[in-house]
């Protein structure tokens, strides 16, 4: 098993994203509780968690698609929680988002799909938009594929597509769903790549939800573990030190892939 | 946070041309420093040509690209072109630019591959194709329907009673206005008409004899096909992209009598008493105008109305009204079981359910026209 070795980037920079006292819950369900974390500029975020700890509830709060029942999203200042319809435009230009199922437009071809942001914000003349399309294909490895349709494109390339879509305004942030759910371990394998080759090209700061313990050892910088007992984060860090010197038996165990042994 | 500050200094130093970047250099001001730049270069007379990044504090890939494109047009003239003091995190951008993506030529896709004589191939196959898949869904169904009879108590049953609800229940309030406005304007226009003949009094007749020989069951089954049968193929549809009809299968399951089997029973059940429902209210509101226009009164109407109808009619009618429900739950579920990929697929088979049944209903009550006319 290989980790990666660097730090943290842009620790010592402005954190991009603060969550402060997040609270998500359904009726009298609570999902979790009082969290509290930081993004910073530039690095990998994994989020993970046994099912049902609240990833994509969280996920959904980061992007502003669901409101919480009490706490701050800080972007640059910005609650986004309480943000008018305008200021949440604004956000929403600024991050990028791959869903689980990849969400491409399956009425609209790739380039249709790609370019459905760039003529909506960037107001950029048709010769510029084809250019930028040819450019984000090329980096998710899609050259020649723009007038295929979804429906034409393995489950690997429709993410890839989807990251392409995802990264068409430069987004500072981009998030993930469950990255490499589904796939096969050749093409998960392919995807962490152009992930680490993004994040490292462009810089771009990257939250990913996910528990696939290779992907994870493979891309994150950081890992922020929730639990769905305490409702809360359980542990932070980098995936070596929560292999290795977490002192929570539910780290371990989820991070060496052991079921939780209780003591006699 | 939309401001986006950038200064452009253009310098002419020996042989070279210089274009110092400052600041910020995004989408946002793409198309301002995009013309700046544009405009001093487009006749640089210089033989070099140096984009200097020593002062940019960001650049996306939109720009990035822009600088690129701009280095190869003044290449292509013959212009030697430098980009310097490119940041660590700018070469990281250019790096993602790659000259052979951004020349490959698309792709055929599947669309691509049909001309216009493939397309009009392509087209009458479908038509073929639709009428095999609709005769033999027929025969699957009713293979299915066999089976439910020889035991009753594979029947989900309460599925039947859901779609009862659905397609019945639901269905009361919109089958009864229509038919109470349709009842109305027929009694209205033929009031216009008759009254120059002063035959006033066959007014409730004709209501009565349009409503329940025709109108009747094509309205019911056009509301019916509207609502019902296009949920029919949606659901069915949405159950096809989600893999359920396939987990069905391979839990052993035939998915025709699973799922179309209620479906098209409910329907038969229901779409009879919605006809006599719209019946109903079609000689109401013909009488309205009966009672208010006509000067006849409540007990004349009604008396005028049963004289055209006869038992037959009625019997006909509702055997009629039965057809209609079976060709349009089964078109719906049919539909349903084509759906392959995505939601335009499943918009696509639900306008098609509607459109194919509203066909069909009209090609059986033409049948139904020539072979009543011969049983009388």
């Amino acid at each position: 098993m290989t980790f990666k070795e660097y730090a943290v980037p842009g620790a010592n920079k402005e954190p991009i994203l603060i969550v402060e006292g997040l609270t998500a819950r359904f009726g009298d369900n609570v999902v979790f509780e009082n969290i509290h974390f930081k993004v910073y500029p530039g690095e990998i975020l994994v989020v993970v968690g046994t099912s049902g700890c609240g990833k994509s509830t969280l996920l959904k709060i980061l992007i502003g698609l669901q409101p919480p029942f009490a706490g701050k999203v800080l972007y640059q200042g910005m609650d986004i929680t309480r943000a008018t319809e305008k200021e949440l435009l604004s956000y929403r230009q600024n991050i990028g988002v791959l869903f689980q199922s990849s969400a491409l437009f399956s009425s609209m071809t790739l380039k249709e799909n790609i370019a459905l942001p760039l003529e909506e914000y960037a107001g950029l003349d048709p010769t510029m938009t084809e250019a930028i399309i040819k450019m984000k294909l090329g980096m998710v490895n899609l050259s020649g594929y723009e007038n295929h349709s979804p429906a034409e494109l393995s489950g690997g390339m429709k993410k890839r597509a989807g990251i392409a879509r995802a990264m068409a305004l430069d987004p500072q942030v981009l998030f993930f769903d469950e990255l490499s759910a589904g796939l096969d371990p050749v093409t998960a394998v392919e995807l962490d790549d152009l992930i680490i080759k993004t994040n490292e090209a462009l810089g771009t700061t990257m939250v990913i939800v996910t528990h696939e313990l290779e992907s994870i050892y493979k891309i994150a910088h950081r890992v922020l573990m929730l639990d769905k007992e305490t409702k809360g984060i359980i542990a932070e860090g980098t995936p070596q030190e929560l292999k290795n010197n977490a002192a929570d038996p539910r780290v371990r165990s989820f991070f060496r892939r052991q079921k939780i042994v209780s003591p006699t | 946070m939309d401001q986006e500050f950038h200064r452009i200094t253009f310098q002419r130093k020996e042989n070279s041309f210089y274009v110092i970047l400052a600041g910020r250099f995004s989408r946002k001001n793409f198309n301002i420093f995009n013309e700046e730049i544009k405009k001093e270069i487009s006749s640089p007379q210089a033989p070099s040509v140096i984009f200097d990044f020593s002062e940019v504090t960001y650049l996306d890939s939109i720009a990035a690209l822009t600088f690129f494109q701009m280095q190869k047009d003044l290449a292509g003239r013959g212009v030697n072109v430098q980009l310097i003091h490119l940041s660590d995190e700018a070469k990281g951008i250019f790096s993602v630019i790659h000259s052979d993506a951004l020349e490959q030529r698309p792709l055929k896709s599947l669309a691509d591959d049909e001309g216009f004589i493939q397309k009009i191939g392509q087209a009458s196959l479908t038509v073929a194709r639709d009428f095999a898949d609709f005769i033999s869904f027929t025969g699957a169904l009713l293979v299915a329907f066999l089976q439910t009879l020889k035991n009753p108590k594979t029947l989900r049953k309460q599925d039947v009673l859901f779609y009862v609800q659905r397609a019945g229940v639901d269905g009361l309030p919109i089958v009864g206005l229509i038919g109470a406005l349709v009842g109305l304007i027929i009694a209205f226009m033929s009031f216009l008409q008759l009254k120059m003949i002063g035959a006033n009094i066959y007014v409730p007749a004709l209501v009565s004899f349009a409503l329940i020989k025709e109108l009747g069951p094509i309205m019911t089954a056009i509301l019916v096909a509207g609502r019902s049968g296009s949920a029919y193929a949606a659901e069915i549809g949405t159950m096809m992209v989600n893999e359920e009809v396939d987990a069905l299968q391979t839990m052993g399951f035939d998915p025709v009598r699973f799922l179309a089997v209620p479906k098209v029973l409910a329907t038969v059940i229901v779409v009879p008493i919605l006809t006599i429902y719209a019946d109903f209210f079609g000689v109401i509101g013909g009488m309205i105008i009966g009672v208010t226009s006509l000067d006849l009164t409540v007990q004349t109407y009604i008396t005028q109305s049963l004289k055209t109808i006869k038992l037959f009619d009625v019997v006909t009618s509702l055997i009629k009204a039965g057809v209609f429900a079976a060709l349009i739950a089964a078109i719906g579920c049919q539909k349903g079981f084509e759906v392959r990929e995505g939601a335009q697929d499943v918009g696509k088979f639900t306008t098609s359910a509607v459109v194919n049944a509203i066909f069909m209903i009209v090609v059986a009550d033409s049948i139904f026209a020539i072979m009543f006319y011969y049983i009388k």
